[in-house]
């Protein structure tokens, strides 16, 4: 019960909420203990002979003024608990999502994003019901079983009540070990079913090598057996869930059967009338529920609790980037100086860069080569400020880049990431990503910058055109194109290029090289590239092997270096003389 | 597999096909009615009982002891009797349901082996799976819950009727007002209730939608800085999503219980009022009076339940229909002559002017002729897409082709049985794929005839043992996560002892040789050395230096040969294959070797 304390911050905030909700839910549970006053009360004028028309309209109008009442309170309360508790569902959604905005690069290397939507869904749902099915389910079966209880024993007969009574702690220990058998069985059951979903997972990566043996036959007979288990375990859970609804009616049954017996003997010797002993049966099947209410009442308690535990902890997850006091707020603009003695990645031992010291003038364009982990991306992740903890300082116009705002340094940034990824939009908006009021003109002549406004005009829609996952799948170069467009729509101060040019041939990356030259007079380009044609022309070349720097220079001086440089160019010459099949 | 929304006739049309699939257990079906029909006959005698007594023994005090505890006695039996039978029928009906289930399993399971691979180089392996378990859970769950639950409330209601018909006709008859009232309130629920549901689900999955994307594409987005852009989207969702809850906490309210518990009161005060006004003309039987409202009481909980579970309907019917999409699919693995006695015996391989298009547009073989003679090796080498894989993919029968033709032993390998292809013919992956299980089941796999002396020979064949001999467990040591703990060689050399163990005749490596670690390579290449011999062998090889002892080497590119000879000649033409080695084993001592 501990989650209603940790919640009571929510119940306080809708306190108005809950208090008519629970004040409502009290009535209710009041109400429904006069339906079965008037059943016994009309019987004893029948059988007294008594009964007169204006009795009986008198009744029956109270019995029909109670359903009317029941009918909207009932209504009442469901959209003050159900409501508030849809509310809360929505309220803690929307803390994880700002939260998830916070968070940087390290938690999403560190979280699945697949957990992450768990926790968004699943544990939402079960706190939900917390607050909802939770709340009416303690109420509700406390005031509606004591109401029931107190009206049986003080208005009818307390030996009665004891008596028909008796058998009804054989249920709830009953039921209450079911549920302990049912949920170990059911567990049972849910391993083997998910077994078989890794049987049929595994058959179909192992499409290729069950196909080349022709043992098709032979595994629809392994899958058989499993699931032929699944049932089995199924079968057991059927086994303990087909007992509570026939143990509940055999319980029931004595406690009427008792009620029936005693109550007859006690309206022979004048102690009770026959309208009342109807009135008792009556209310003994109001109390079915409320004795049930409690197994069920633990079992959403206990999900809620687990669920909103996984919840706080991460909402807890810290902010790694903090930003300085007083931090300079106008984005950055000038030469970029890197200076790293060394910089390794949180839970990892081998540093990721190493003495990485070099000086890029403002207007400049920089390459950066490198084989596959040599730290390339790691490097412009630094300039990003995705990672903080390295030793040295990269600055930015004079200042370290940690003087400014995230938010200033980052309008000083146009990225274009390695994995172009694209939202499930329209091309115009995925164009004017960062600057959503962009004119027309403004994302075209992006888009001719980057080379992608011919394609763009042959999707059916234009610019209108959805993309992204849901959308029409474009060809990695599009994509590529699409996201290079949306950095230089920001017109940016430094434009990071990071292996953006792998998917589009030899002649696009050219046209969009020289383009870039040509619009981007005096302002700062990095280059990060496996062809080497992409960097050539650059002003400053960095190779990067194992985090260090090997060698750095122009094209020129490097092509004479004879080193990995050299080497990797002739390299690349040949290999695209093979693509094209030898023959140039 | 897309979701468009079913027409109301395709739903009625997935519900009457999983129907149908209680026929194969009419047995079960037919018994489980009986147990039913019988638990709702000895829960309604309860209150009838009651009923005799209040009427016929307490009313007019007429206590006899004998009858009464006859009465007593017999009240108690059917309690017990009731409480047997309803228990068995319960579990009936659940079995019933589960055998229902692993039925339509067990024909997606099979369906799937049928499939070609073209369908499943299209379909995500995930989805694949959903279909096969998920989605048969979902229908699962309707089974059980939905119809067993209509089904037996079905009869309850029934069953009332008839005992309150049996007590009182005329009461009988005005309460059957009851039913179009409770009709039309399940109408309207159902009406509503199916919109706003839907509209929900919708809401809920275009709110999970857009926290995927932005999880996935958080990177951008602070990059962009854009967090509180999308900040606004998402809530603005949300608040839908809201409303949406809203509207179904409203409609559940208006239509639901509190709706079913004011048409309860209404009929007690039907019932009341009926006695009441009869009474002021002659006695009534308090114990009629008794027993229709202990009746009524009963009678509401069934009805609210079915409503409930309307939703868990819909969701299965649109699982049913995926998965009855997935049982039509026509895209099966190319056929066989099955009955075909044909028989390999040396493994003589021709290809004969057979080109090849996937998507029916693009060739990605043209022309392609070559002959692979008994126990000679044959490589294919080339650039990604220039073919080599297709050559594989048309020779293990992963997919049909149309143009020229393919001839082992002179005859075509559409003219074999699968069986003796497969038997013939041992293909090894680039990622060898192991697994659950044991080693020993590794490299058995499903056939039963192999004794562990010959596991253990085929392992020692391809010098596996070593590696296998150091585990705790050795050939029984379990494989986990499909091999993960093992090196990309170590789980190489397993697949070639099963590939060993079965003896084929023709060997097919798919470059087998890709993805190995320095550590265990020259055992690799030692075993690939044993295992050519004597056999006809295709090899797709990505490191030239692996077949350069082949009898002959095959150079693609898009889908033509274009050069063709032994390691030597081919060296010497200096085309293709001269500037794929000079890339490979680096430029200076290419040239020394020359």
């Amino acid at each position: 019960m501990t989650v209603f304390r940790d919640l009571f911050w929510f119940f306080r905030q809708e306190k108005k909420a809950y208090l008519t909700g629970i004040f409502i839910l009290i009535v209710v549970a009041f109400l429904e203990t006069i339906p079965p006053k008037v059943i016994g009360i009309v019987i004893d004028h029948i059988k007294e002979g008594t009964m007169a028309k204006t009795v009986l309209v008198r009744w029956m109008a109270v019995l029909l003024s109670v359903a009317v009442v029941l009918y909207i309170l009932r209504y009442w309360w469901r959209i003050l608990i159900f409501g508030s508790a849809v509310k809360l569902a929505r309220q803690l959604r929307n803390e994880l999502y700002a939260h998830f905005t916070k968070m940087s690069p390290s938690f999403y290397q560190r979280k699945r994003i697949g957990d992450l939507m768990a926790h968004a869904t699943n544990d939402l749902q079960a706190i939900q019901q917390t607050a909802g099915s939770g709340i009416l389910t303690l109420v509700d079966s406390l005031t509606l079983g004591s109401f029931v209880l107190a009206t049986m024993a003080l208005t009818i007969s307390w030996k009665l009540t004891i008596i028909s009574l008796l058998p009804m702690p054989i249920m709830a220990v009953a039921t209450s070990r079911y549920g302990t058998i049912l949920h170990k069985r059911f567990l049972k059951a849910q391993e083997a079913f998910s077994s078989l979903n890794d049987k049929v997972q595994e058959s179909i990566s192992g499409i290729r090598v069950i196909k080349s043996f022709g043992y098709e036959q032979e595994d629809v007979e392994s899958f058989r057996k499993q699931s032929e288990e699944v049932v089995v375990k199924n079968v057991a859970v059927a086994k303990i869930d087909a007992l509570f609804d026939p143990t509940i009616s055999l319980i029931v049954g004595i406690s009427f059967f008792l009620a029936v017996t005693f109550g007859a003997k006690m309206v022979i010797a004048g102690e009770l009338t026959i309208g009342e002993l109807v009135s008792f049966t009556t209310y003994l099947g109001l109390l079915i529920w409320p004795m049930l209410a409690f197994g069920w009442l633990f079992n959403i308690v206990e999900r809620g609790r687990a669920s909103y535990d996984r919840v706080r902890a991460l909402l807890a997850e810290k902010e790694e980037i903090q930003e300085a006091e007083n931090a300079i707020t106008a984005p950055p603009t000038g030469d970029i100086v890197y200076d790293i003695r060394q910089f390794t990645y949180p839970n990892e031992s081998r540093p990721s860069l190493e003495n990485i010291r070099f000086c890029l003038r403002r207007g400049q364009t920089l390459g950066i080569v490198g084989k596959t982990g040599a730290g390339k991306t790691t490097l412009l992740k630094l300039l990003l400020r995705e990672f903080d903890q390295y030793e040295g300082e990269i600055r930015f116009g004079g200042h370290e880049i940690s003087e400014y705002t995230l938010d200033a340094l980052r309008a000083a940034i146009g990225y274009v990431p390695q994995d172009h990824f694209l939202f499930s939009a329209t091309v115009r908006e995925n164009i004017a990503f960062a600057k959503p009021e962009a004119s027309e003109e403004e994302v075209v002549k992006a888009a001719k910058l980057a080379n992608i406004h011919g394609d763009i005009m042959q999707f059916a829609d234009g610019y209108d055109t959805i993309v992204g996952e849901r959308g029409v799948s474009l060809s990695g170069g599009q994509k590529q194109r699409i996201s290079i467009a949306r950095a230089l729509l920001m017109n940016p101060e430094v434009l990071i290029l990071d292996d953006s040019l792998s998917a589009v041939d030899a002649k696009t990356e050219e046209r969009i090289l020289s383009a870039l030259k040509e619009n981007r007079a005096g302002k700062t380009t990095i280059i990060t590239a496996h062809r080497l044609s992409a960097i050539q022309h650059a002003d400053l070349i960095v190779v990067l092997n194992g985090g260090r720097i090997v060698q750095m220079g122009t094209h020129e001086q490097l092509m004479r270096e004879r080193g990995w440089y050299h080497d990797m160019y002739e390299r690349q010459q040949l290999e695209s003389l093979v693509e094209q099949g030898g023959e140039i | 597999m897309n979701d468009k929304p079913l027409t109301p006739k395709e739903q009625r049309q997935v519900l009457w096909r999983l129907l149908a699939y209680m026929r194969r257990y009419r047995k079960d079906t037919a018994l489980a009615f009986a147990l039913l029909v019988l638990a709702t006959a000895g829960e309604l005698v309860g209150p009838y009982l009651v009923k005799i007594f209040i009427d016929d023994y307490l009313t007019p005090r007429r206590l006899d002891f004998a009858p009464l505890l006859w009465l007593a006695a017999i009240y108690t039996a059917v309690l017990v009797l009731k409480t047997v039978i309803s228990y068995f029928q319960l579990v009936k009906f659940q079995k019933l349901a589960l055998e229902v289930i692993q039925a339509l399993r067990m024909d997606v399971f099979t369906k799937v082996h049928q499939l070609g691979m073209s369908y499943f180089d299209r379909t995500p392996g995930g989805s694949i799976v959903s279909r096969v378990t998920n989605d048969t859970e979902a229908i699962k769950d309707m089974f059980i819950s939905v119809l067993a639950a209509f089904i037996q409330n079905g009869v309850f209601v029934i069953g009332v009727f008839i005992a309150m018909f049996s007590l009182n006709v005329r009461l009988a008859l005005y309460c059957l007002f009851i039913l179009p009232v409770i009709i039309w309130i399940m109408k309207l629920y159902r009406h509503y209730s199916s919109i706003f549901y839907k509209d929900m689900r919708e809401r809920l999955s275009e709110l999970n939608a857009k926290l995927n994307e932005s999880l996935q594409g958080m990177a951008i987005i602070q990059v962009f800085r854009q967090q509180k852009r999308l900040y606004q989207e998402f809530a603005q969702i949300n608040d839908k999503h809201y409303a949406a809850g809203m509207k179904n906490i409203k409609i559940d309210g208006l239509l639901l219980r509190p709706a079913i518990d004011f048409v309860y009161i209404a009929s007690i005060i039907v019932v009341l009022s009926f006695f009441g006004i009869s009474a002021q003309e002659s006695p009534v039987e308090i114990g009629v009076l008794y027993a229709f409202v202990n009746y009524l009481e009963r009678f509401f909980e069934p009805v609210t339940q079915m409503m409930m579970r309307l939703s868990l309907y819909q969701q299965a019917i649109v699982s049913g229909a995926r998965v009855f999409a997935l049982l039509d699919h026509e895209e099966l693995a190319p056929q066989n002559a099955e009955t075909s006695k044909a028989v390999i015996q040396e493994g003589k391989i021709e290809f004969r002017d057979v080109s090849f298009s996937y998507d029916g547009k693009h060739d990605v073989l043209k022309h392609i002729s070559f002959v692979v003679k008994p126990g000679e090796t044959v490589a294919l080498v080339g650039h990604t897409g220039s073919g080599k894989s297709s050559i594989i993919n048309l020779l293990m029968r992963f997919y049909e082709f149309d143009r020229g033709d393919i001839l082992i032993d002179g005859i075509s390998i559409r003219d074999y049985s699968r069986e003796e292809l497969r038997k013939h013919i041992g293909l090894v992956l680039q990622d060898p794929f192991l697994f659950y299980g044991t080693i020993k089941d590794n490299i058995r796999m499903y056939n039963h005839s192999l004794t562990d002396e010959q596991i253990v020979k085929a392992a020692r064949y391809v010098q596996a043992d070593t590696f296998i001999e150091k585990l705790p467990d050795k050939y029984d040591h379990q494989v986990v996560e499909r091999g993960a703990t093992f090196s990309s060689g170590q789980r190489q050399l397993v697949s070639f002892a099963r590939t060993i163990a079965a003896n084929p005749k023709i060997l097919v490596l798919d470059e087998a040789t890709a993805n190995i670690d320095t550590e265990t390579e020259g055992a690799i290449q030692e075993a690939l050395a044993k295992m050519r011999k004597g056999r006809t062998t295709i090899a797709i090889a990505h490191r030239l230096s692996t077949i350069q002892d082949a009898d002959q080497i095959l150079v693609l590119h898009r889908g033509e040969i274009v050069e063709r000879g032994t390691h030597q000649e081919l060296l010497a033409q200096k085309g293709l294959y001269y500037k794929m080695y000079l890339l490979q084993n680096g430029l200076v001592d290419a040239q020394e070797y020359v």
